[in-house]
């Protein structure tokens, strides 16, 4: 009865009690978006410690407010931190005359060779010339499949230039990714693309691999791809893959993931919660989104777009 | 084992049973509750984990319960027979025939693991003495036929494919036409990798799957995949008559829980899951046998006693 009172008098604060079951609700609906269960319930509890204690109006319901205040949580994982204007960085490489390179990794089938593709379109677009190295030297048809899309790319565009630096299978991809760059610094090559193997974040030979070529070979960007698909997966793929580079690269100041592609965006619908996943986990912002299967299937991301479809009942 | 995980948490919850003194509706709330968060950490879908709830709840009837009744014993059992329902679609899959046709057709979503696993199946088969062959009927991925006729030729397994034929139903009729005149048992057809929002890759799926008349269409679905697999699942089912599922890189982390919605999408069992990317890494799934490891329970005859 007393709260009743207070009710109407106009103010009243919030307490934990109020919250609850709005926030039970939000949880199981971010969830429903395929955000992972520990940072939807992260989330949740963040937006909770804010509000209680907050005043608030007699008339506004505790639903829009956290509604309100998940909103502006949601927007600011999201938003950027760094730079991601990858074209000024490789004018800047360009001006020092070496080729900038980029490092596409991540687990099997989510989509770095066709994403470097599209990359690739895009920066011949821009007129960069560029070399695409193939350093999956592991998975059947890895090296033919560059090959097609290479003379896809040079069929399309009249000007462009890219070429293929392949060894064949069963190589070192360290030192392959090593030589290509050095093919490029010697053939004025702007930008070098590195593929490499897709491969489970708990394999430890094969991240071992992976920290060795990212040491040897010290790339500009390392592009993290992974599948909007993912579930809660997404956490742990993240946070392994940037423990191993730090682990086993024998570096004092090791290198991480500097940045997402989050591929296949167009087999989601509105379940958009791993691009919320990946950029909790990393703090790194999203690049770009794969939105199908052919070379300008590569956009930015819209923020309040995602931050929308989250919400979205 | 990947599902060690999960079912020490559901043991975990389980477990907290026993350390009540009364076991009464909010008991079971609680465990309950870490159940149904174990399940969705493991992507299974929330439709259901919400469905497993009510009806464990449903089943177990604490109010009703007489005195003296083991209440462990019946929410142990409930949950048990909630968690096989999950994976158990209640049929049988499909056996090949020795001696005839059996033609099976691969499908799912991009980079689901089709390919890889076409060989690993055929192998499975080779080896038991059946003879096998593959057709590649994906003309639209770059790449696709080599890595068929790769995986083939280390498999020492017939392939037909081609480079200049651009129309998958012309190369799968061919190919299965070819290979069914040459006697072969099993003939696994793989196609690219499609989704329910291109209406035109899910057309093209229809046609295969009509001039190709599989015996049992296979989905392949990726084990990391989260909450979208059951709508694409269901629009596979509808679109292809969905006959077994096979859940792949199951070699990692993953617990595989949003594939398993597939089961119920498709009523269709899982048969296999890809345990890795080299061709043995493929082992026989049984759904019963896969929840009672998962809780770690041996001898599970004492719980049907109730
Ligand atoms: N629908 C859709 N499919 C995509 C997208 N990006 C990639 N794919 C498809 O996903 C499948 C796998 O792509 P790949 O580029 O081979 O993946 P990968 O990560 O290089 O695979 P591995 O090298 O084997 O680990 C292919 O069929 C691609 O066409 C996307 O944005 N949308
Ligand atoms: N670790 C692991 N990798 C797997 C498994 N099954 C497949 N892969 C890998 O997943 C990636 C994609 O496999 P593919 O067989 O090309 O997938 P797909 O469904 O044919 O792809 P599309 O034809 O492009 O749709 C490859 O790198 C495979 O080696 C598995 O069980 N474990
Ligand atoms: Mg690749
Ligand atoms: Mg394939």
């Amino acid at each position: 009865l007393f709260s009743f009172f207070k009710n109407i008098t106009g103010q009243r604060e919030i307490n934990e009690e109020d919250l609850t079951l709005v926030l039970a609700n939000m949880k199981e609906h971010l969830i429903k978006k395929n955000v992972a269960a520990d940072i939807a319930t992260h989330l949740c509890d963040s937006v909770s410690r804010t509000l209680v204690g907050q005043k608030i109006g007699s008339f506004k319901s505790i639903r829009s407010i956290v509604k309100q205040s998940m909103e502006s949580a949601l927007r600011r994982i999201l938003t950027p931190k760094t730079s991601v204007d990858l074209l000024r960085d490789i004018l800047q490489a360009q001006s020092e005359s070496r080729p900038y390179t980029i490092c596409f990794i991540g687990v099997n089938g989510v989509g770095k060779s066709t994403n470097l593709s599209k990359t690739c379109f895009w920066l011949l677009q821009n007129g960069f010339k560029v070399l695409i190295a193939g350093c999956d030297t592991f998975r059947s048809g890895a090296v033919e499949q560059l090959k097609v899309h290479v003379r896809n790319l040079n069929a399309l565009g009249q000007n462009s230039v890219v070429e293929l630096y392949e060894r064949g299978y069963g190589k070192d991809a360290a030192g392959i990714a090593k030589d290509a760059i050095n093919f490029a610094k010697a053939n004025g090559f702007d930008v070098v693309l590195i593929d490499t193997a897709g491969r489970m974040q708990d394999n430890e030979p094969l991240m071992r691999a992976l920290a060795k070529l990212v040491t040897v070979n010290n790339p500009d960007k390392i592009i993290f791809v992974g599948e909007a698909l993912v579930g809660n997966e997404a956490v742990d793929q993240l946070t392994k893959f940037n423990q191993a580079l730090k682990d086993f690269s024998g570096l004092q100041n090791p290198r991480h993931i500097d940045g997402i592609i989050l591929t296949k965006f167009d087999t989601i619908d509105d379940k958009v919660g791993a691009a919320l996943s990946m950029a909790y986990t990393t703090g790194q912002p999203i690049l770009f989104v794969g939105t199908g299967q052919t070379y300008t299937d590569l956009k930015n991301m819209k923020v309040g777009h995602i931050v929308q479809a989250l919400l979205k009942e | 084992m990947v599902l060690a995980d999960l079912g020490r948490r559901i043991n975990a919850a389980l477990a907290k049973i026993n350390k009540e003194p009364v076991i009464d509706e909010k008991v079971l709330d609680a465990v309950l509750k870490d159940i149904c968060h174990a399940l969705l950490e493991a992507d299974v879908n929330v439709r259901l984990v919400g469905n497993l709830r009510n009806n464990v709840k449903t089943a177990v009837n604490i109010q009703d319960l007489a005195a003296g009744i083991n209440k462990r014993r019946v929410i142990q059992k409930a949950v048990l027979d909630e968690l096989c329902k999950l994976v158990e679609p209640g049929t049988e899959p499909y056996k090949p025939r020795k001696g005839a046709n059996n033609i099976i057709m691969f499908v799912g979503l991009q980079g689901s693991g089709k390919t890889t696993t076409c060989t690993k199946l055929a192998y499975h088969y080779q080896r038991k003495g059946w003879k096998v062959c593959l057709v590649c009927a994906d003309t639209f991925r770059a790449g696709a036929f080599d890595q068929l006729k790769q995986n083939a030729t280390k498999a020492k397994i017939p392939y037909y494919g081609s480079y200049t034929e651009t129309d998958p139903v012309q190369i799968a009729h061919e190919g299965v036409e070819k290979f069914r005149k040459d006697g072969f048992e099993i003939i696994i057809v793989d196609t690219s990798g499609r989704h329910k929002q291109e209406t035109e890759l899910f057309e093209e799926m229809k046609q295969i799957s009509a001039v190709v008349n599989p015996d049992n269409t296979i989905f392949v679905m990726d084990g990391t995949i989260g909450q979208a697999a059951e709508s694409q699942a269901k629009a596979f089912h509808e679109a292809a008559d969905i006959g077994s599922i096979i859940i792949t890189k199951m070699d990692g982390h993953a617990k595989g829980g949003g594939a398993i919605s597939a089961v119920a999408a498709t009523h269709s069992p899982i048969i296999f899951i890809g345990t890795g990317e080299h061709i043995h890494d493929l082992e026989r799934f049984e759904p019963r046998r896969f929840v009672q490891k998962m809780l770690g329970m041996g001898d599970m005859t004492g719980l049907f006693e109730t």
